[in-house]
């Protein structure tokens, strides 16, 4: 068996242990609890409160904006990874090539702050 | 090693991305589909870095990676702008202009 | 084999500034616009557009003396080089990035948008030209082309509020992801079964005996048709007629001559340096996308009634001719190689003045409509003239520089001395005479046909246009009668390529 299967067997033991665990708590606690449904049990759940309108509810397209700009900047994180973690070799020459790299990046931060784009209104 | 297995995965997501941009009406749904794409050369770079012994597979991917979300971000920002003119995405509608 | 096996000692590069000057003048100048935009957006306003042009020539500086210097450089482990193919297509975008920023001034600022946003995503794109000028590398060439199509996306919608707007841009976008999504696939193919990503390694690869692998023609097609999206090549036009016709007319002439410019340069370095070896491919492919590119874009260019509609199909049909060198790219050589760069710089001249002349007439009548050119000498001469001496120079008419474009494409054709460069010689002349049809019809429009409304007020040309429109009109005029200017910059582009 190669190496690379052998990784994946730990993953499909865990995997199997995991469902076996979870399926077996469920089921005993399925098996010995009392049931009795009505309706108030039955209504989503909405932190106490009486819940307000149907289930599916479509979000704010206001999130949208902050959604795009956390996915462009999370994005960029995979130029810093390999970066930081040989950081002592790359030495000042990598230091300076990434402060410029993040001063972009800020800049690009900077306006859409001064747009706007981050006020919630 | 695995390498056909990796590759045909590469190309059945390749070509369901492919259907998905060619069959499906909303724009969303059209972009998923590139994504789809896009993750399939993923696999089939990293898969020939490893064959081929080369950083350059690895590289190549980090750099789709990040110009993907930089696309979609653009693309969904157009599909905002659509939705906000015309309020429905359907691309089989965008037919202004012709001839 | 681990990861750092893999990467070995870290040692610092050295980075040549020099060869990296151009585009470190352009990114400065984008920066610059950008925090100026977030210091004072108001204050600031009127002196973008100045920052822009300042920053494109400021650019053309280095790329001058680094032509004086004439060395050819190759950077970042020969994924970058500046050699003098680079450098006369870098001076070519920087231009034609000029002129359009010339013709873009008064719209933009007249236009109730963002227009600070509009300088620098120009500019972004622009620089992205450079580097695919540069670009020896598959994945350089890729980000290249990213940062190239990335920003022009948001340009083709720029007028937020126009549904017409709206639709060019995605459009636009959606046909440019798709085809770089099937380009990276090809690449992801060719990078695996050639080992590298370098071109001269691609082409050392392919050239190697042994029968070629079936999966690797796959990815060269890929490759190659991705590009063919970008250059608008029949079968894969259909997005560029309604993207020009609904984006804002600078744009459309940026995008009909600089990112069309730059998928060329881009096919060049595929076709005569990573491909070579697969001509058996590549020859082909390129035979049947000449062929049907330019005859389907003359016909339907013929039944247009919009003006920049019918430029848009002229384009299409323009680059078709520009594809003719590839089909014979190695029974012809350096010949093909120099038709191709020679025919585009002619052709973004005077594709640009055309485009500068619609604009100016468009401040006026606020149509563009090809009826609405009648009688246009009886009011404004001059722009007549230049309009009349832009369309005869796409339609090839000595002594004006598309004459000279036409005639190299044909000689590249001929020079192949075989009978597919035979057919394809025929072919452009054919719808060279088709072309005459459609231009002809706009020079009827404007020296022989009564004015629409009897409107006769004079047109105002602003001094931008007036600077963009007389630059292209000389270049015009100038390549035509001297063509060995351009032939020159043609053989120092193929010095080293080949």
């Amino acid at each position: 068996m190669s190496d690379l299967l052998r990784s994946y067997l730990t993953i499909a033991i865990f995997s199997g242990a995991a469902i076996f665990m979870a399926g077996m708590m469920l089921g005993i606690a399925r098996v010995l609890r009392p049931r009795h449904p009505n309706r108030e049990k039955l209504i989503a759940y909405e932190s106490g409160v009486d819940p307000v309108g149907g289930e599916w509810v479509q979000s704010q397209v206001r999130y949208y904006i902050f959604a795009v700009l956390f996915v462009l900047f999370d994005v960029e994180a995979v130029f810093l990874f390999p970066w930081a973690v040989r950081l002592e070799t790359y030495g000042g020459f990598g230091l300076v090539e990434m402060i410029v790299f993040i001063g972009i990046l800020a800049l690009g931060l900077a306006y859409a702050w001064r747009k706007g784009v981050l006020r919630w209104s | 090693m695995l390498v056909n297995q990796f590759l045909i995965l590469g190309a059945v997501l390749f070509c369901t991305g492919v259907y998905g941009v060619l069959a499906r009406r909303n724009a969303v749904m059209v972009l998923m589909s590139i994504e789809l794409m896009l993750n399939a050369v993923n696999i089939n770079l990293l898969t020939f870095g490893l064959v081929v012994g080369s950083i350059s597979g690895q590289v190549f991917a980090l750099f789709t990676i990040a110009i993907a979300a930089a696309e979609v971000g653009v693309g969904l920002a157009l599909v905002l702008l659509i939705y906000r003119n015309r309020s429905n995405i359907d691309v089989e509608e965008l037919d202004l202009m012709h001839g | 084999m681990t990861l750092a096996a893999v990467l070995g000692a870290f040692s610092r590069p050295a980075v040549d500034w020099h060869a990296l000057a151009p585009e470190v003048v352009l990114l400065g100048a984008i920066l610059v616009i950008i925090i100026l935009d977030v210091i004072d957006e108001e204050r600031f306003r009127t002196f973008i557009p100045t920052v822009a042009g300042f920053g494109l020539l400021g650019a053309l500086v280095p790329v001058l003396t680094l032509a004086v210097d004439g060395t050819d450089r190759s950077l970042f482990g020969d994924a970058y080089a500046v050699d003098n193919a680079a450098l006369v297509l870098k001076a070519l975008f920087l231009i034609a990035g000029y002129v359009v920023v010339l013709i873009s001034i008064d719209y933009i600022r007249d236009g109730d948008y963002y227009e600070n946003e509009y300088y620098s995503l120009m500019l972004s794109s622009l620089l992205g030209m450079l580097l695919m000028a540069s670009a020896r590398d598959l994945i350089a060439m890729f980000v290249a082309l990213e940062l190239l199509s990335i920003p022009a996306y948001m340009l083709a919608a720029w007028r937020k509020g126009s549904q017409k707007s709206n639709e060019a841009g995605i459009k636009y976008y959606l046909m440019g992801v798709f085809a770089s999504a099937v380009m990276l696939y090809g690449m992801s193919l060719v990078f695996g079964l050639s080992g590298s990503t370098n071109f001269t390694a691609i082409r050392d690869a392919l050239g190697g005996s042994g029968d070629p692998i079936p999966l690797m023609t796959i990815g060269i097609l890929f490759v190659l048709l991705g590009f063919a999206f970008k250059v608008s090549a029949v079968p894969f036009h259909t997005w560029a007629p309604d993207t020009y016709e609904g984006a804002p007319t600078p744009v459309t002439a940026f995008l009909a001559v600089a990112s069309k410019a730059a998928g060329f340069v881009a096919l060049l370095q595929l076709v005569f340096v990573a491909f070579v070896g697969r001509d058996d491919v590549v020859q082909p492919l390129f035979w049947i996308l000449a062929t049907l590119t330019m005859t389907i874009g003359n016909l339907l260019a013929l039944r247009q009634e919009n003006i920049v509609r019918m430029l848009a199909y002229s384009g299409v049909a323009q680059a078709g001719f520009m594809l003719v060198p590839f089909a014979v790219s190695t029974d012809s050589g350096a010949v093909a190689f120099q038709a191709v760069v020679i025919y585009l710089i002619i052709y973004a001249f005077m594709n640009l003045g055309a485009f500068s002349v619609v604009m100016a007439v468009a401040r006026k009548t606020g149509s563009g409509q090809i009826s609405s050119y009648g009688g246009l000498f009886s009011y404004a001469p001059g722009l007549a003239a230049a309009m009349t001496v832009f369309l005869s120079s796409l339609a090839g008419i000595p002594p004006l520089g598309g004459w000279f474009a036409k005639f190299v494409v044909f000689r590249a054709a001929l020079d192949a001395g075989n009978i597919s460069g035979a057919i394809l010689a025929v072919v452009i002349a054919v719808n060279s005479v088709l072309a005459f049809g459609y231009y002809g019809r706009v020079m009827k429009e404007m020296w022989m046909n009564p004015v629409p409304d009897g409107d006769e007020t004079p047109v105002r040309v602003t001094p931008s246009i007036a600077l963009a429109t007389s630059l292209t009109l000389v270049a015009t005029i100038a390549f035509g009668v001297f063509p060995q200017i351009v032939a020159r910059f043609g053989e120092l582009s193929s010095q080293l390529a080949l």
